[in-house]
């Protein structure tokens, strides 16, 4: 992972790389799409369902969740912190949105007024995922709040806050329309993984081609050198924490669209748990960090997840060996990474 | 010395910790009461023994998260096994095997951090994962309530009782022994051992303390183990206190310990850190889940008092070095 630094200045002087240089720089993409290929061909010939659309298109409606999530996630530990309360953000935004729809729109109303309700609906959980994150930047860039305890404790509050709101229910009986975003499909993909694939390209193109991307590496990087060249330190993490937030609150849709239901208590843990290792597993340390990397990632864990489910179907605690497969993959990546950087350093 | 006492992150902590015992029992008189003030030790017991382990961990620059899956491992792992057995004895040899298991487990995280030169963090999440999966699915996924006859009885061994009006007899358990000789262990390895100013050098500055002559990977090695021990103890304490054995035990609590470490005083970053602090860390996150039931606050809005209390408790210590640092500034120009 340190050898990217070499990735700086040939990516600023922007002249052809060498087919050795092209495998130094891209490393760790090589290595993910290896694992991704190998793992894949390996579910495909084993197994008689992996690879039918059924399959495939059920991986393709459960990984977007955890997808989008993960860049939230990503997006923070580039500037050096950690952002704890993902789940709790969209699992808020999910709670205000659903109480909304479920309180302020009647269930025999015209079309045109439940899709005017959707719309004020997805503004309210953007706006909610923009406060809460506004709320992390603010007391991590201004308080300077480690952000492990400062998103620590607003996740306690976040999700007090739904727990409050719902008294600890489940909040359902949503307008059908709400599954659209879900259950259905568009020319055959899921419309939750064109929604990752969207956010996906939005945020490469935030963090390669803007300045704002280029601070927020510069920060990682160095956050003492960054204020020294006189970058806004303090404004750059508040972006970056709502831009955080405005991210997870995005899961919060999908989640909604999926179970058709708002709760407090949805994917808390293992859904923050299994962001950061995402991130890790795509090689995103403070200041370097890809997010083609955390696309391929996310495939990779739903691969396994699925492979294995499929594999050791009727078998006692079957769901828990992708957790053991997991952790033992993640090892041997760092392995790998670390005797292939030790070759190439040579 | 009373001014460096004052300024210390350990004084604000306590004074933290007593403001809000006067709030709580202000609203609640109940509060105080030796019932109160043993259910918040019992409470505390586990948390205060990884939280010792996970200590020299953190000061030497490291961020770990596996220790609650190495806990639930170890003990869960002893447990099936011997009661598999049929054993039917005390519970010494609990924490033997226990501490074997949880030891190699540490041990393991320490090779691969020393070895492939890896982040402690990222190494403790790929653990983390891992020994829950392991005990999960090779173990066994339910809780299992059978506990050796040997054992039974030890969950209300005291070493002080009391009468209470309310609850009836309550007491300091035995475990918090441990506690006490556990604390003091690690207060005096990073005190008055070169183990333990290696690992403050190695927090501090790591290219520094290899060149003063530290050997780093031993010093991570040795931490590693120790911190997996403690984990085992925490774990199989944990499972007789509450008279059943967890496979995914603590799985939500990582991040509660972490952050009682860092309340009392620990930088993230390593480098700085203390028992006393770490202490008062554990005991004031514990004292407000316990406190929040007895202010009579709804059940459903207790979550997002207890997310008010930590942002602010939180925010002070950091308003305050923030305050410290523009005033220090001031003085230089």
């Amino acid at each position: 992972m340190r050898a990217e630094l070499n990735q700086q200045p040939s990516q600023t002087r922007k002249r052809a790389l060498s087919t050795f240089e092209f495998v130094g720089h891209h490393r760790q993409t090589i290595l993910l799409v290896a694992v991704f290929i190998a793992l894949f061909t390996f579910f495909s010939i084993t197994e008689k369902k992996f690879l039918t659309t059924r399959n495939i298109t059920s991986m393709g409606f459960q990984l977007p969740e955890i997808g989008v999530l993960s860049l939230a996630m990503m997006i923070t530990i580039l500037t050096g912190g950690i952002n704890l309360s993902v789940n709790a953000t969209s699992n808020m935004a999910a709670v205000i949105a659903g109480l909304y729809l479920v309180k302020y729109v009647p269930k025999d109303a015209p079309e045109s007024q439940i899709w005017f309700a959707l719309v004020i609906a997805m503004l309210l959980v953007l706006l909610v995922g923009l406060i809460s994150g506004l709320l992390n930047g603010f007391l991590i860039g201004y308080i300077r709040v480690p952000p492990i305890l400062a998103t620590l404790a607003t996740m306690t509050f976040f999700t007090g806050i739904s727990t409050g709101l719902t008294g600890g229910a489940t909040v359902t009986g949503f307008p059908e329309q709400v599954a659209i975003i879900g259950s259905k499909t568009f020319i055959g993909i899921p419309i939750p993984f064109i929604i990752f694939f969207v956010v996906t390209v939005l945020m490469y193109i935030i963090l390669t081609r803007t300045s704002f991307g280029f601070k927020v590496r510069m920060l990682g990087t160095n956050p003492v050198a960054a204020n020294f060249t006189g970058i806004d330190t303090q404004g750059v993490l508040l972006k970056v924490y709502a831009l955080s937030g405005i991210l997870s609150s995005i899961t919060g849709v999908l989640i909604m669209g999926r179970t058709m239901s708002a709760a407090y208590e949805y994917g808390t843990t293992t859904y923050v748990l299994l962001t950061i290792l995402i991130a890790v597993l795509a090689g995103v340390v403070p200041g370097f960090g890809s997010v083609v990397n955390v696309f391929i990632a996310v495939l990779i864990l739903q691969v396994l997840s699925s492979g294995f489910t499929m594999k050791l179907a009727g078998i006692r605690g079957s769901s828990f060996f992708k957790d053991f497969a997991w952790g033992i993959l993640l090892i041997l990546i760092f392995i790998v990474n670390y005797l292939t950087k030790m070759r190439t350093s040579r | 010395m009373l001014n460096k006492i004052i300024r210390s992150n350990e004084f604000v902590i306590f004074v933290i910790l007593v403001a809000l015992s006067l709030v709580i029992g202000w609203i609640n008189p109940a509060f105080y009461s030796w019932a109160t003030v043993f259910d918040v030790i019992r409470a505390s017991i586990v948390y205060f023994i990884m939280a010792y382990g996970l200590l020299p961990i953190i000061i030497a620059g490291g961020i770990d998260i596996s220790f609650v899956a190495i806990a639930a491992m170890s003990s869960y792992t002893v447990h099936m096994f011997l009661i598999n057995q049929g054993y039917q004895g005390g519970i010494l040899l609990y924490y033997v095997l226990g501490c074997l298991l949880g030891a190699a487990a540490g041990l393991l995280n320490g090779i691969l951090v020393t070895r492939f030169k890896l982040p402690v963090f990222d190494v403790s999440l790929a653990t983390f994962t891992m020994w829950y999966g392991f005990t999960l699915f090779f173990i066994g996924a339910t809780a299992n309530f059978d506990l050796p006859k040997g054992s039974v009885g030890y969950y209300a061994r005291f070493l002080i009782t009391f009468q209470d009006p309310n609850v009836g007899t309550t007491g300091l358990h035995e475990s918090f022994l441990y506690v006490v000789i556990l604390g003091f262990f690690i207060w005096w390895l990073l005190k008055y051992t070169t183990l333990g100013r290696g690992v403050f050098a190695m927090g501090g500055n790591r290219d520094v303390a290899i060149r003063t002559g530290f050997n780093v990977n031993r010093i991570q090695l040795v931490l590693f183990i120790i911190m997996g021990t403690f984990s085992a103890i925490a774990g199989v304490t944990q499972g007789f206190l509450s008279r059943y054995f967890n496979p995914v035990l603590f799985i939500a609590q990582p991040l509660d310990v972490l952050a009682a470490i860092i309340l009392g005083g620990a930088a993230i970053t390593g480098g700085s850190g203390s028992v006393l602090g770490t202490t008062l860390g554990v005991l004031l996150i514990q004292l407000i889940n316990r406190a929040l039931i007895l202010t009579g606050i709804q059940v459903e809005w207790q979550r997002l008092v207890l997310g008010i209390i930590l942002i602010l408790f939180t925010a002070i210590p950091s308003i305050r070095t923030l305050r410290a640092r523009r005033v220090g500034r001031m003085i230089q120009s």
